[in-house]
């Protein structure tokens, strides 16, 4: 026996998520015009193998589709799935596929097209280790492909959502193209590859062959049922924040997001522009190396997290900010801010002092290792410093470029304690998107309790069971301090008022709007 | 035809492929330090391609697929027998070759750098020659004062400044970006005229201070003083005899205020969002793109040998005492 599409619906909240999506149709809309988004920076290439950075994601997700992709509510819709059976015993995924969808060259996509993409996903991709699970594909028809697994897994569908690394499909003739290879353009999205110069521009054009899915009610975060009136979107690459909101003021463009709140006054007195503050976006967090000393003794690390004073360390960044203890968001089936409440913003450099006592630290020096690109990792670093010096620790700042400093943190470096990051899909996705950052970021080896409770999770088909799961491994990863919690951070964009049918989400998406 | 006209353009010919000649361990001294220092830097482009998700295996393999993981020697080796070969790489974020990346920004650079020096030349130098000729008077006052603010505000602030005033508010102007030549001369101007203001203007303070102390100099000397007294008109006695002897550092100069442009790019390709060299380097340093960093480097070291060169070529049309070889 199987569980049928109406179990994935109920399971993912998907009706909930299109009758949102279908109470906020903007009225009126009217087809033409081209949207112009002056945004921060630009792709470096199309291939979504190969894309994790939020400006690249932003165009990709909107040029193609996956099998799931990330509703509204951030958990997994069917998109180029009519259909998912999942087994009982959780070994198999049974995705059937709609009928007639076409890739931007024509060609209507198959099982073949989507068995390609798999494979050539667990070939060349940074993040194919997410299939490391899979014992073997089928593709029985050119409707249907089957994911068999090697151990159960609740979260499968989880992982295909993900927009970083996008298991999105392109046609099967691309199976053999390198990573990154400027061919890889074509996939079933409603917008399609126009014009692309480098540092300059982006055009993405309406793809009038898009086959819509026409069984949803309307659009839902990356999936749903998707309308495009626009001609066109340009997406002009301005790096400088205080041209992008000239851009916008201007007229030069229609969209300006990524702004720093300080600039958002300039646009008092116009009521033809609208200013949106959206929660999620990223989330603050401090990462201990438990790898380099002294900060591999968790009495230390621990010492560290009892000063922290996450309010003023936020307040610091200049960035919108709201408490928030856990690395998860309250939309997470798995967030439970309460069991992690004590460990955040504890504010408390007494008891620092007795865990320094009981660690016998003797004043070594404790590097925080921040970076010049980004102000708000530097500012929040600098506030960090001053509340370990008051507790009686020997911080030393250490300020290098953001390649240095990611460097060192994901390479397991030597020569830092202490650094900071933003995380923006993490904790959107869940605690599997969370794991490689934890082991590699905090430098883990050989925490069996860690191991344990993230295999129990992995291992877990029912909810309640991962649930358990992550706590008990989130409860590690903060209670050891491996990370420290800060705030979650909002984005703030801006945009015309010309532009109808903008929603605020984690990224920005161009169908369903209009230009009057 | 002309005997000796043919003797002296041979002979030209001939100093320029001497001096071309010996451009090429200059370039090779460029390559080897830039390689070696680029090496010298912190952070692998391996980890910026595989991402935060990437395991050590997987940065592993991608060093691997990159020919990081060879000896640095060997790496440099590899990379000389390339360029001797005119191929001057693949830069690794890009994923197109490092002369192709180039040739699609050069005519952005390239013509911020002209209407910068257009700018630059006249003004820079009537302002100090009228401050060196009206020494001590209020318009060398203020001549001086507007170089030493040139001089001293910071680009990136006179441009953001500048977008605000011209682009947000007066609409005179476009708020950045780049409109190429060939889609129409005036929006290729109007996207270029802030910018190249803006870089002028540093340029155009050095070479009014730099102008009135050499036209100063000049018109201190006996000849000036001669032509005077023999009663030639003012006008041809600055403009002959004062104004054509400060040309020689003045050139000098302008060899100077060119690479000053195109390093200057940089900041300001930023704040306009132009798609430039400036914007390619610091991306590619950024993201420690080994042969687009090389490769650019050596291309900007080729282009100030060939300014060099122009510079000294233009001493001998200028200053008939000068001669070489």
């Amino acid at each position: 026996m199987t569980s049928s599409i109406a179990r994935f619906v109920r399971r993912s909240g998907f009706g909930l998520a299109l009758l949102l999506g279908s109470t906020a149709l903007a009225p009126a809309q009217t087809r033409g015009g081209m949207a112009i988004d002056a945004n921060v920076g630009g792709p470096g290439t199309f291939d979504p193998a190969m894309i994790a950075t939020t400006i690249e994601l932003e165009t990709l997700n909107q040029m193609y589709e996956g099998l799931v992709m990330m509703g509204e509510d951030y958990r997994a819709k069917p998109m180029l799935a009519s259909k998912v059976d999942v087994s009982p015993d959780g070994m198999t995924y049974r995705f059937s596929l709609r009928h007639g969808v076409k890739f931007h060259n024509g060609k209507e996509m198959t099982s073949a097209d989507v068995l390609a993409t798999y494979e050539r996903y667990a070939r060349i991709s940074p993040n194919a280790v997410v299939l490391a699970n899979v014992a073997r594909y089928e593709a029985p028809d050119p409707y249907s492909f089957v994911i068999h697994l090697k151990v159960a897994s609740g979260i499968f569908l989880d992982i295909l959502k993900s927009p970083a690394y996008p298991l999105v499909i392109y046609p099967a003739e691309f199976k053999d193209k390198p990573a990154r290879d400027p061919d890889l353009t074509v996939g079933t999205g409603p917008f399609r590859y126009g014009e692309w110069q480098k540092d300059s521009h982006f055009i993405m054009r309406r793809f009038d062959g898009y086959v819509a899915d026409d069984s949803a009610p309307g659009p839902d975060g990356y999936a749903g049922r998707k309308t495009v009136y626009l001609d066109a979107v340009r997406y002009n690459f301005v790096p400088e924040a205080n041209a992008r909101v000239a851009a916008l003021q201007a007229g030069d463009a229609d969209v300006a997001p990524t702004l720093p709140p300080e600039l958002l006054a300039r646009f008092n007195g116009r009521a033809d522009i609208a200013v949106e503050k959206v929660f999620p976006g990223c989330q603050n967090v401090l990462l201990l190396s438990a790898g380099n000393p002294p900060t591999n003794n968790v009495l230390i690390r621990r010492a560290i997290a009892a000063v922290v004073n996450a309010q003023d360390i936020a307040d610091a960044s200049g960035q919108i900010t709201r408490e928030n203890p856990s690395i998860l968001y309250a939309e997470s089936p798995y967030y439970d801010a309460a069991a992690v409440k004590p460990y955040y913003s504890q504010n408390n450099p007494a008891k620092a002092k007795a865990l320094l006592a009981e660690a016998g630290y003797k004043g070594e020096k404790i590097v925080l290792q921040t970076n010049s690109n980004y102000s708000y990792m530097r500012d929040e670093i600098l506030v960090l410093a001053e509340q370990m010096k008051a507790a009686g620790m020997n911080a030393e700042v250490q300020v290098v470029d953001w390649m240095t400093n990611a460097n060192n943190m994901a390479g397991r470096a030597a020569g830092w304690n202490i650094s900071t990051s933003g995380f923006c899909s993490q904790p959107l996705l869940g605690p599997q998107q969370w794991r490689n950052m934890v082991y590699n970021f905090a430098n883990i080896k050989g925490d069996t309790a860690l191991d344990t409770a993230y295999d129990a999770f992995f291992a877990s088909v029912g909810v309640d069971d991962r649930r358990k799961a992550w706590l008990a491994a989130e409860q590690i990863i903060l209670g050891n301090a491996y990370f420290i919690k800060i705030a979650d951070a909002g984005s703030v964009f801006a945009y015309s008022k010309k532009l109808s049918g903008i929603r605020p989400w984690y990224n920005i998406r161009f169908w369903n709007v209009s230009k009057q | 035809m002309n005997e000796g006209l043919l003797r002296r353009g041979a002979a030209a010919a001939g100093q320029l492929a001497r001096r071309l000649a010996q451009a090429l361990p200059v370039l090779l001294v460029v390559a080897v330090v830039t390689f070696a220092l680029l090496h010298l830097l912190p952070g692998d482009p391996a980890v910026m391609i595989a991402g935060d998700q990437a395991n050590p295996e997987v940065i592993a393999r991608i060093r691997a697929d990159l020919g990081l993981d060879r000896p640095l020697i060997e790496q440099l080796l590899r990379w000389l027998y390339a360029l001797v070969q005119g191929d001057f790489g693949r830069s690794l974020m890009l994923n197109q070759s490092v002369l192709s990346a180039v040739v699609e920004r050069l005519p952005v650079t390239f013509s911020l750098a002209v209407l910068s020096l257009a700018i630059t030349l006249p003004i820079g130098i009537v302002l100090g020659a009228s401050a060196a000729y009206h020494r001590g008077t209020w318009l060398d006052s203020l001549v001086m004062g507007v170089a030493l603010l040139g001089v001293s505000v910071p680009s990136f602030w006179i441009g953001i400044v500048s977008i605000l005033i011209f682009g947000a508010v007066l609409h005179w102007l476009p708020t950045g970006g780049y409109v190429p030549i060939g889609m129409g001369l005036r929006p290729w101007l109007a996207c270029l005229v802030q910018p190249a203001v803006v870089l002028a203007l540093f340029q155009i303070g050095f070479l009014a201070r730099l102008t009135r102390s050499a036209m100063l100099e000049a018109l201190q000397q006996d000849y000036i003083r001669t032509a005077r007294a023999k009663g030639l008109g003012e006008w041809l006695t600055v403009a002959r005899h004062a104004f054509r002897n400060t040309l020689i550092p003045v050139m000098t100069a302008t060899g100077i205020i060119i690479s000053l442009l195109i390093g200057g790019s940089v900041i300001v390709e930023q704040v306009f969002a132009l798609p430039g060299m400036g914007r390619l380097v610091v991306q590619a340093i950024m993201a420690r793109d080994y042969p687009l960093v090389q490769g650019t480097m050596l291309l900007f070291g080729f282009a100030f040998v060939l300014i060099n060169l122009a510079i000294d070529t233009l001493y001998v049309l200028v200053d008939p005492r000068v001669r070489y070889g």
